[in-house]
């Protein structure tokens, strides 16, 4: 059992030449994304910095899924490490918010070290067992140590300073909202230099052929542990985000559901764009948003059918779909 | 890719926009809870005794009437609590909070209520730790321990001096051990050991084979109420613990009103205590279950957050009176403190200084009515009980 | 001594009961090439309806059991036929979402027509009595689910193994495009593989709804059990999913007996060893 899409390796290698301004029209139209989320929705900022703090999550799904093959359903392990890393600091003293961002980077990309070492024994199937095996005994040991994690009350009373010691995280949001607009943009810009240097290409032809790169002399274990790393790097800036803008941090943050639900968002905007990542936290998130206001009681079945919906019009995810639609727009792209 | 990015950003435009808000003269109430997912019974018992209220006292208040907002919060999630809060109050302009199943739910909106200057009425999270962290909360509920507590004294006085206790390792069924052993101990008993398992225990039987090789005479339980509850007490009889005479105790969570049709026999002569239930003797209560029945539409669902709901509007009613529907938070709860009134519950009162609700705790035990249901008949008052566990922070 | 049977004994019942609902997933997982995470909706719908029968309208308990899994293969025969093949052969990860998806559903509908309360299985006499079994007394319900499932061990062994169908199945497995060249209606033995599938994860749904009660939210509560105990056995394999269930009631059982505190680290530290110790599963298919 090969647990790995194919979605994502059409989308590797061949258009390299034609990328760059690609990736300069989708980096402009996510910076307009954000400024347009500002102004039109001034109201729901919380939502907008929930989204991108999820945004992270599944960005770093991405890294590991998309680029490298590795399944996982339980990456909420990394995302509340930082979490839980930048929340206990702030408890203590350290109310810094760009230091948190740090810490919480700092404790997701150790957790990302432990989690690949572990994870990268296995293959397929059992690999995604020892991710669900993984952030359950997260889960367990944030639960137990309730005395510095808060338990299942959450840890609460986390007092961030001011960014810059003049912008508040208030009840508007508007600095924790640009602060995670900022922090996305330059993760993502980041993650596109990865993806495409020579440890990216790596990175996908372990993907492709793992068999093949151990033959050409590479080490595969050490190249897919450092992908871990960053990936757990991002997700714990996602978590520590998750913690500034709440101030409060909750067992959700460490969970199955969550790992489960970014990873579907992943697999619903399209594997291994970075792009998609993006599309399917914000289609996800924003429907649920809508349809659970519209009607809190049976949303439910609105959001499962919507997920059916994009499998039977959209395999590869939302993301091939508007390659499609661009696609034939200009001709080949 | 960008002439797709645009429709993408233009559809979630549309979407959001959609629920545009209406008139200024009403008032808004916005009402979190979990409508949908693994706690949608105790959510639909939310929206059922806050329609109850209004359709016994009308849904406006000196003129201004009154809009309910809810939002759906399937489990406990703090950012997305906090997100739909920050919603509620900055665009939909509701003046009032209100429900709220989970603490660490509750922790996150607190810190928003000053700025947003906005009162929060909490119909549910019973740990007592949430009062503290603003002034601007009121709770129509219970504590875990403040139903907890006399049950050690019940235990004691049934000749019962050793106690297991078994509860879900998590912050109220912490709370609960903590609460019984302090008041069992009290009263001159003795708890031989204290198990905590883990919250998806789907098997009970080894837990009951601990209870049995303890030697204890009667067994504390806490477990949140739903599937466990329904597993913990079949595995009690099964095992034949209930048979050998083995005492059990519990919060009256554990025996709610709508998991006792699956319960069935097994719950039969179960003591638990707790602050409210459905087949309480009163007129007010009488009426009440009549309303929210309706609201629910099932009588078999009606169960306990109910009524915190519904005593919840009450408050919320009542700082609309003395603020006159203008947005006034520090007000408003200056209104309800030391506000008394009988609720279906019984004589309740919110206490100035804790903002907690202050109300009769009453033993029941599961008896099956003249029409073959199971239902928790009250056998004992302990009238005015405060919340405990505020007293020792 | 005596407790330590009486934990064997409660490890063996509970074994068994994962070992009836996880099963059909297996065999979906390891046979057929689906993640089928609606498989616990499945079992839930099983359950609804057996409930339906047995209480609301007095049938027996054979009765209902066997109306459960009729119903239920009714219900997913529409959607294996829409929904189902088309995700057969996709990426693992595009059935995730589909299955995903309509697990949604099959809570949404269920919370709208039954509403979110427990729903139970009123067992028969017999079935609801002590049993003593020489050192403890037991439910005879358990034994009755050990029963069970060595029933369906048997059963299926057999099946695969021993009759046409099986040889078929085998064949389409290792190579479908070959086996429909050489005349098996690969269509045919699909549906009706999925069809087995689905029954047993009824009847698992019915016979074990008293160590997991019927409610909406079934489908997703248990799901990461199920997944865990069919990757420990290895997908398709029968013996290994026995072996994984035993092995796994036992950790499970034993850890909350000796320290309920730490039961959840010991059960998922047993799944971290023996998923490195076998990373195929007990008994799993090579790949």
């Amino acid at each position: 059992m090969q647990l790995t899409a194919q979605a994502g390796t059409v989308s590797a290698a061949p258009r390299a030449k034609s990328l760059w301004w690609r990736d300069v029209i989708g980096i402009v139209s996510i910076i307009a994304l954000g400024a347009a989320g500002y102004w039109l929705f001034p109201d729901n900022l919380a939502l907008l910095t929930r989204i991108i703090a999820v945004a992270l999550l599944v960005l770093s799904i991405d890294l590991i899924v998309g680029y490298c093959g590795v399944a996982t359903l339980g990456q909420a392990a990394l995302f509340g490490a930082g979490a839980y890393a930048a929340g206990i600091a702030c408890v203590n003293g350290v109310t810094e918010p760009m230091t948190l961002l740090a810490i919480g980077a700092a404790a997701g990309a150790a957790a990302g070290l432990v989690m690949g070492t572990i994870m990268l024994r296995a293959h397929g199937l059992a690999q995604l067992v020892l991710s669900i095996a993984i952030v359950q005994l997260f889960h367990e040991a944030a639960n137990k140590a309730s005395a510095i994690t808060g338990g299942s009350d959450g840890l609460a009373g986390l007092m961030v300073s001011p960014l810059f010691g003049i912008f508040e995280f208030d009840l508007w949001g508007k600095t924790a909202y640009i602060m995670g607009l900022a922090l996305l943009l330059i993760v993502f810009v980041a993650l596109k230099f990865i993806v495409a240097s020579p440890f990216g290409m790596l990175c996908r032809g372990i993907k492709q052929d793992p068999v093949r790169i151990r033959a050409m002399g590479a080490f595969v274990f050490p190249v897919l542990l450092k992908m871990f790393a960053i990936s757990g790097a991002v997700a714990g800036m996602g978590g520590a985000l998750a913690a500034i803008s709440t101030q409060v941090v909750g067992l959700d943050s460490v969970s199955f559901e969550l790992s489960a639900n970014a990873l579907v968002m992943l697999v619903l905007g399209g594997l291994g764009t970075l792009y998609g990542a993006l599309i399917g936290t914000v289609i996800f998130m924003g429907f649920e948003h809508v349809v659970s206001a519209i009607n809190p009681f049976h949303w439910m079945t609105m959001v499962g059918a919507l997920l059916i919906a994009v499998v039977l019009a959209a395999p590869g995810g939302l993301s091939s779909l508007v390659e499609k639609v661009s696609g034939s727009r200009g001709g080949k792209a | 890719m960008t002439a797709g990015k645009k429709i993408l950003g233009a559809a979630i435009g549309a979407l959001l926009m959609s629920s545009v808000s209406a008139y200024a003269e009403t008032i808004k109430v916005g009402i979190i809870g979990p409508f949908s997912g693994p706690f949608a019974l105790q959510g639909k018992n939310f929206q059922a005794g806050v329609e109850a209220y209004m359709a016994l006292n009308g849904k406006s208040v000196k003129g201004h009437d009154v809009e309910v907002i809810y939002r759906d919060l399937p489990a406990a999630n703090p950012a997305q609590s906090r997100a739909l809060a920050q919603e509620l109050v900055v665009k939909e302009k509701v003046q009032y909070l209100g429900g709220v199943y989970f603490t660490p739910d509750a922790m996150a909106i607190t810190p928003l209520l000053a700025q947003a200057n906005t009162p929060l009425v909490i119909f549910n999270a019973a740990t007592s730790a949430i009062m503290n962290t603003s002034p601007l909360v009121v709770r129509t509920s219970f504590t875990t321990a403040q139903t907890t507590t006399p049950l050690g004294k019940v235990a004691v006085d049934e000749g019962v001096r050793k106690v297991i206790t078994v509860v879900s390792d998590y912050g109220p069924g912490i709370d609960a051990e903590n609460a019984f052993k302090k008041a069992f101990e009290a009263a001159g008993g003795q708890v031989v050991e204290a198990i905590r398992m883990p919250m998806n225990t789907a098997d009970f039987s080894p837990i009951m084979q601990r209870v049995r090789d303890s030697g204890a005479a009667g067994v504390f339980a806490f477990l949140p109420s739903g599937p466990p509850t329904l597993g913990f007490v079949k595995a009690f009889n099964e095992t034949g613990l209930k048979k050998a005479g083995i005492k059990f105790y519990a919060p009256g969570d554990l025996t709610q009103e709508s998991d006792l049709p699956a319960l069935g026999e097994a719950a039969e002569g179960l003591k638990t205590s707790f602050h409210y239930a459905v087949a309480h003797d009163s007129p007010e209560n009488k009426k009440f279950v009549e309303a929210a029945t309706k609201a629910i539409g099932s009588a078999d669902q009606l169960s306990f957050p109910s009524v915190g709901a519904y005593d919840g509007m009450h408050v919320i009613y009542k700082m609309i009176e003395a603020t006159d529907g203008k947005q006034d938070a520090k007000k408003a709860v200056d209104a309800v403190k030391g506000l008394s009134w009988t609720s279906p519950r019984g004589p309740v009162r919110i206490e100035p200084e804790t903002r907690h609700i202050t109300q009769n705790i009453y033993l029941r035990e599961v008896a099956k009515g003249s029409d073959g249901k199971y239902f928790n008949k009250e056998i004992q008052t302990f009238p005015d009980q405060k919340d405990p566990g505020l007293a020792t922070q | 001594m005596q407790t330590v049977l009486s934990i064997a004994t409660d490890a063996l019942a509970f074994g068994m009961v994962l070992f009836i609902i996880c099963i059909g997933l297996s065999l979906t997982m390891g046979l057929m090439r689906v993640v089928n995470l609606a498989h616990g909706a499945f079992a839930m719908i099983a359950g609804y309806i057996a409930s339906y029968a047995a209480r609301d309208l007095g049938l027996g308990y054979a009765v209902a059991i066997f109306l459960a899994i009729v119903g239920t293969i009714i219900i997913s025969i529409p959607l294996e036929r829409f929904l189902y093949r088309r995700i057969y052969g996709s990426p693992e990860l595009t059935q995730v979402l589909m299955t995903i998806g309509i697990t949604f559903c099959v809570i949404g509908i269920t919370n709208y027509f039954f509403g979110p309360t427990l729903k139970t299985i009123p067992l028969p006499q017999a079935l609801s009595q002590p049993v003593d079994i020489g050192f403890r007394t037991i439910a005879a319900h358990r034994l009755f689910v050990i029963a069970c499932g060595a029933v369906v061990a048997g059963g299926l062994w057999y099946l695969i193994e021993r009759t046409s169908f099986g040889i078929k199945l085998r064949a389409t497995v290792d190579n479908a495009a070959m086996s429909d060249a050489l005349g098996v209606r690969t269509q045919v033995v699909y549906a009706v593989s999925f069809a087995i599938a689905i029954g047993l994860a009824a009847l698992g749904g019915v016979v074990g709804a008293e160590f997991l009660p019927i409610e909406p939210y079934y489908a997703l509560r248990y799901m990461v059990m199920f997944l865990v105990v069919v990757s420990v056995g290895g997908a398709g394999s029968i013996l290994g999913a026995v072996i994984a269930c035993l092995v796994l009631g036992l950790v499970d059982t034993t850890g909350r007996y000796l320290m309920p505190e730490f039961g959840n680290f010991f059960f998922y530290a047993a799944v971290i060893l023996i998923v490195c110790l076998f990373p195929r599963g007990f008994l799993g298919r090579a790949q």
